[in-house]
């Protein structure tokens, strides 16, 4: 694995995600905030945080795939909401699909996405090696 | 320059303007500043969304050229819009003419605030330089103009050692808050937590190289945050970006801070 985990004892994340990650090779992957586009470029599940939300996953495994890696290459990720409220059901798709820790992640509520019915979207960058 | 532009075979994004994703084998990497429609002397020029959009371009061109990089390097872009409809109608087209063919990764958001209220776009960029960082530890930082602000507008590292922090909020280890309602002790408790990563990391506050900022209330920041954030980096200060937003994981967390470092 093209990184190493930085877990320092004095700081603790507040949920299952790494503090930190530091690059140890490879190449340095940057991947544009992800949509609940299917692959037909239809939207899918306008008003559905759980239907977006593994849409999104999906299409972030997808571009990790065509670019020489997977899930497990992520560096770290950023979650963008437009609600709080949404908040456990895209952390239950997310638990799901990472199956343990998440990389290094932040969550961040906005005020709107470029589309008023994208919901969530999420970037990465990660180390492919 | 060794560039992987990534287009999953997948029609969706094409004629958007931007790459799903972009790989670089990194040698030389620079981050840029938030950069918005502000003139030297610190006031945001007039005529709307698509002068600050013109502005804020022309101004990430100076500190790409300075770095000796072009639009056609650039691998991320990060769009801050508090006006989508202005961004759509009058901001996007002046942003396609400076990427003319060039296709970077790119994250879009609206947010409720920047720095000044009548800001309309704030932009920042992540370039890959190509070149040999030749072994050594690679850290400059530099303002491509002059300003009053407590950043550099672009920091040039060796991109092949990069340590990514989750953002950082005013967590306690036993899982509670510090400061709850307090912007101060928020501030304090953040960069202790940023601190201990960098230190975890073998790294120190001077190599910070990109520093994002997101808060409830940048009024109430404004009070409290930066004498917090001058004692940390005390006067080496990342390239940095200042966003207000509606919230944060907790109901509690009035801040939350993303650091990314350069470690030798």
């Amino acid at each position: 694995m093209p990184y190493s985990t930085i877990t320092p004892a004095e700081a603790k994340p507040v949920a299952n995600y790494k503090m930190a990650t530091r690059m140890e090779g490879g190449r340095l992957l940057y991947i544009s905030g992800q949509v609940a586009w299917d692959d037909n470029g239809h939207f899918v599940g306008t008003g559905d945080i759980g239907a977006q939300a593994r849409q999104v996953f999906q299409n972030l495994r997808r571009v990790l795939q065509a670019a020489g890696g997977d899930l497990t290459s992520l560096l770290k990720i950023t979650t963008y909401i437009t609600k709080i409220e949404d908040f456990p059901a895209v952390a239950e798709v997310r638990s799901s699909v990472f199956q343990g820790e998440l990389p290094a992640s932040t969550l961040i509520v906005v005020q709107g996405l470029f589309h008023p019915d994208f919901l969530i979207e999420v970037e990465g960058v990660a180390a492919i090696g | 320059m060794d560039r992987h532009n990534i287009l999953p075979d997948n029609p969706v994004e094409k004629g958007r303007g931007y790459m799903p994703a972009v790989s670089v084998n990194p040698s030389r990497v620079l981050f840029t500043a938030g950069l918005t429609g502000r003139n030297p002397d610190g006031a945001l020029v007039t005529g709307g969304m698509a002068a600050q959009t013109r502005r804020a371009f022309e101004r990430l061109q100076a500190i790409l050229t300075h770095a000796g990089a072009s639009f056609g390097d650039v691998v991320k872009q990060q769009l801050y819009v508090t006006d989508l409809d202005a961004y759509s109608t009058s901001g996007r087209a002046v942003r396609s003419a400076f990427f003319g063919a060039a296709r970077p990764a790119s994250t879009g958001l609206v947010v409720r605030r920047l720095a000044d209220p009548a800001m309309l776009i704030e932009v920042e960029l992540v370039a890959d330089l190509g070149g040999s960082p030749q072994g050594r530890p690679l850290l400059e930082k530099y303002n491509a103009e002059n300003h009053p602000g407590d950043f550099y507008q672009g920091s040039i590292v060796n991109g092949g050692r990069l340590l990514y922090i989750a953002g950082q909020v005013a967590n306690n280890p036993d899982g509670s808050v510090a400061g709850v309602g307090d912007w101060r002790r928020q501030a304090e408790k953040v960069y202790d937590n940023i601190g201990h990563v960098l230190r975890a990391a073998g790294a120190t506050p001077a190599q910070a190289v990109k520093e994002t900022t997101w808060v409830l209330s940048i009024e109430s920041w404004r009070q409290h945050g930066p004498a917090v954030r001058r004692a940390f980096y005390q006067g080496d200060f990342p390239a940095s970006t200042l966003v207000e937003i509606p919230g944060l994981v907790r109901p509690e967390f009035l801040v939350e801070i993303e650091v990314i470092a350069a470690v030798a």
